[in-house]
């Protein structure tokens, strides 16, 4: 036995009395998840300027790597593209056909509209997640830009995925291949309602899950999923990604396929935060 | 009490964590990021002892939960087990060998998955654990190990600074020659 002067716990004992801090903790954050939320916003806002500086530095960094082993590239691809250049001119003539085409099927689904009537804030992504398990990440816009909780998220035109946490000024976003996210989807030219679910899996492959969909819906590959009417927190028309490869399932009564989404998750710089929220209390009030 | 240690592991995982949740991911390979956190936590546990393991464990795991979770306390709690069992390594650490705290840092790596993927995963019921062990747990355990070999040798350099090893004092009457 050795002999101390000072009164020690043994570590063992240190190790339950955390396990039970652990579960209490637990319960406290699951149960009341208001009671966690001003620790967690003083924790992040100690930690999220940091996070911002630090990611400047990280982003000049990989800019110059990028810079070094894409010029070599570059000097290649410029001869290919001179040749391409000619080629393109002439089809560019006949799709300038096609884009009053465009213009008329844009204004038979009134996507047009939808899009420019959403009010939009743009915002820059300062930090991911830490692990490899999770896809959210955190933007620099908060409730003081007048951000609020289930907000839609977008960039290059597709959606990214909702709010999950409002602080002053950062805020939480879980991204559409997230293996918690589920949307409810329609897709465009046969309106047949689906289930988009982020898939940590097939995600690594580029494209995430889609079911649901009715068995007897004859859709072709690359159909277009746009998020649907009776989502309860996206605001509808906004686009996912292409279908790919729909198979029926065994019961028949269903297909289920993969989804490629418009947003490269890769490189994710800048998001535009649809500033309205889809709320699906008020849509009760109506049905009242 | 080793105050200016407590300190050194604390500042040494906010780093960690700014690291990792900023510059590291512009350097993904194959969509993985190495684990720096649970670099710290099994360091510091093989290195120093079950306390300072479990402390490191409540610092990386606090952090984690506190931003990026939605319970907190799964983080915090597995972090405390992987220091915890670290700490009892702590007998068979050499200052000179790397191949111990190398492989336990894998181990680590490798049993936060595997603790990650039951707590979040599978009580959810996602069941197909081999295609995670492939595409997350076991490249994510081999780039952990890579940085685990710069961020050992600071951490041991650092301490080394902090408390220099004891010299055997001489006694009054001896002579040195």
């Amino acid at each position: 036995m050795r002999k101390k002067t000072k009164i020690t716990i043994d570590p063992k004992y240190i190790l339950a009395g955390l396990f039970v801090f652990c579960i209490i903790l637990g319960i406290i954050s699951f149960r009341f998840e208001n009671k966690m939320t001003p620790v967690r916003s003083a924790v992040s806002s100690v930690i999220a300027p940091m996070q911002k500086g630090i990611n400047a530095i990280g982003v000049k960094i990989s800019e110059r790597m990028d810079y070094a082993t894409t010029l070599k590239k570059t000097v290649r691809k410029n001869k290919k593209l001179q040749s391409q250049i000619d080629k393109l001119s002439a089809e560019n003539k006949l799709l300038q056909q096609d884009k009053y085409e465009l213009e008329n099927f844009r204004k038979l689904y009134d996507l047009d509209q939808q899009y420019a009537g959403y009010p939009k804030v743009a915002a820059r992504v300062i930090s991911s997640d830490p692990d490899n398990w999770y896809n959210t990440f955190i933007i620099d816009k908060g409730s003081k830009n007048g951000l609020k909780k289930n907000m839609n998220v977008m960039a290059n035109g597709g959606l990214v995925g909702i709010i999950t946490e409002v602080n002053k000024s950062y805020s939480k976003v879980r991204s559409i291949i997230d293996d918690n996210s589920n949307i409810s989807g329609t897709v465009l030219g046969s309106s047949e309602n689906c289930i988009v679910s982020g898939n940590l899996k097939l995600i690594n492959n580029g494209v995430i899950e889609v079911s649901g969909i009715n068995g007897d819906a004859k859709i072709e590959d690359g159909a277009e999923v746009v998020t649907s009417q009776i989502s309860d927190k996206y605001l509808p028309g906004i686009l996912i990604g292409y279908l790919k490869d729909l198979k029926k399932d065994s019961s028949n009564i269903t297909q289920t396929g993969y989804l490629s989404p418009v947003v490269d998750f890769s490189s994710l710089d800048m998001v535009l935060v649809i500033t309205q929220v889809k709320d699906s209390a008020e849509l009760g009030e109506m049905l009242k | 009490m080793k105050i200016k240690r407590y300190l050194s592991i604390f500042f040494m995982i906010v780093f960690c964590f700014l690291m990792q949740t900023t510059v590291l991911s512009h350097f993904k390979l194959t969509n993985i990021i190495p684990n720096l956190l649970v670099i710290m936590t099994s360091a510091s546990g093989f290195m120093f002892g079950r306390r300072y393991g479990m402390f490191a464990g409540v610092i990386c795991g606090g952090l984690m939960d506190l931003i990026y979770g939605d319970v907190v306390g799964v983080c915090i709690f597995i972090f405390v087990l992987i220091g915890f069992l670290n700490g009892l390594a702590n007998k068979y650490y050499f200052k000179d060998d790397l191949s111990i705290p190398l492989s336990a840092m894998g181990l680590s790596d490798l049993a936060f998955g595997m603790l990650y993927y039951i707590c979040n995963f599978l009580l959810c019921g996602r069941l197909d654990l081999l295609a995670y062990v492939k595409d997350i747990m076991i490249p994510e355990m081999i780039y952990t190990i890579l940085f685990g070999v710069i961020l050992y040798k600071f951490l041991y350099w650092l301490d080394d600074k902090l408390y220099p090893p004891e010299e055997i004092p001489l006694h009054k009457n001896d002579r040195l020659y």
